[in-house]
């Protein structure tokens, strides 16, 4: 008869964490996450981007944001972060929420809102043009 | 003196991110007058605005605050023995020990205080 060792008894022990530096960390990270959202849904706008592109904008932001949290905590995460995971993954879609609200405004701030130009600048162009067309 | 220059990176990336969004609605103004399709912007524009929105990323993660150590005997650990056993509650600054002095004077009595009105 053979004894089976189940893999869920081998559980480290659990770790007692300071609720106070917890809920610090989480604050500072939602900061830097809504930030981050807001920014590089600016930047979309300001590109330009459409469609899937800039959903994959988002994504490679919130992978920036990661690796610069990496960099900052360095080797040991473990001192600051429970899950290294959790800070890619959490609150993902609630940042794209703000992420989408800003591209679309500036998106339409710089790319779609008709400013009122000045006569002459027109004139010059049209002409300019006329005389490439000839 | 850290801070201030993340401030200042800040402060730069948002002008600089802010002129980006400007020269790309430029451009597009000067598409639309030149009756040009629009196919993208120019790649100085492209890598103004992506450079700035990093730096401004940066500047932020760093002025958001430090991160505190999450294990709960990491702060303890900091603390002196003279500080652990400094408990304010149990100061004492007033008791019997006074009425031993020669220029105690005691205060005035109950029975006295009623008398007086």
């Amino acid at each position: 008869m053979t004894t089976v060792v189940k893999t869920k008894d081998l559980k480290p022990e659990p770790a007692a964490y300071s609720e106070a530096a917890l809920r610090n960390n989480g604050a500072v990270i939602e900061y830097c996450r809504t930030s981050m959202a807001a920014l590089s849904g600016s930047t979309a706008g300001v590109l330009g981007l459409t469609s899937l592109y800039g959903f994959a904008f988002y994504i490679v932001s919130v992978v920036v944001l990661y690796i610069m949290f990496m960099v900052k905590t360095g080797p040991n995460w473990r001192k600051y972060h429970i899950s290294r995971q959790a800070l890619l993954t959490n609150s993902f879609f609630a940042s794209l929420c703000t992420y989408v609200l800003f591209w679309t405004f500036i998106y339409g701030m710089v790319h779609v809102r008709k400013r009122s130009m000045c006569m002459a600048c027109v004139c010059s162009a049209r002409t300019e043009q006329q005389h490439t067309m000839q | 003196m850290a801070s201030s220059l993340n401030k200042m990176i800040i402060i730069v990336g948002f002008i600089s991110l802010f002129h980006s969004a400007y020269s790309a609605a430029q451009h597009r103004s000067y598409l639309r007058i030149t009756a040009q399709e629009f196919t993208g912007l120019p790649l100085d524009i492209v890598v103004q605005a992506v450079t700035s929105l990093f730096a401004v990323m940066w500047g932020v993660l760093n002025v958001a605050g430090n991160l505190r150590e999450i294990p709960a005997g990491a702060e303890l650990n900091a603390t002196k023995w003279d500080t652990q056993r400094n408990l304010p509650s149990f100061y004492i600054f007033n008791h019997r020990g006074k009425a031993l002095s020669s220029q105690y004077i005691p205060a005035s009595s109950k029975a006295e205080l009623e008398n007086l009105e």
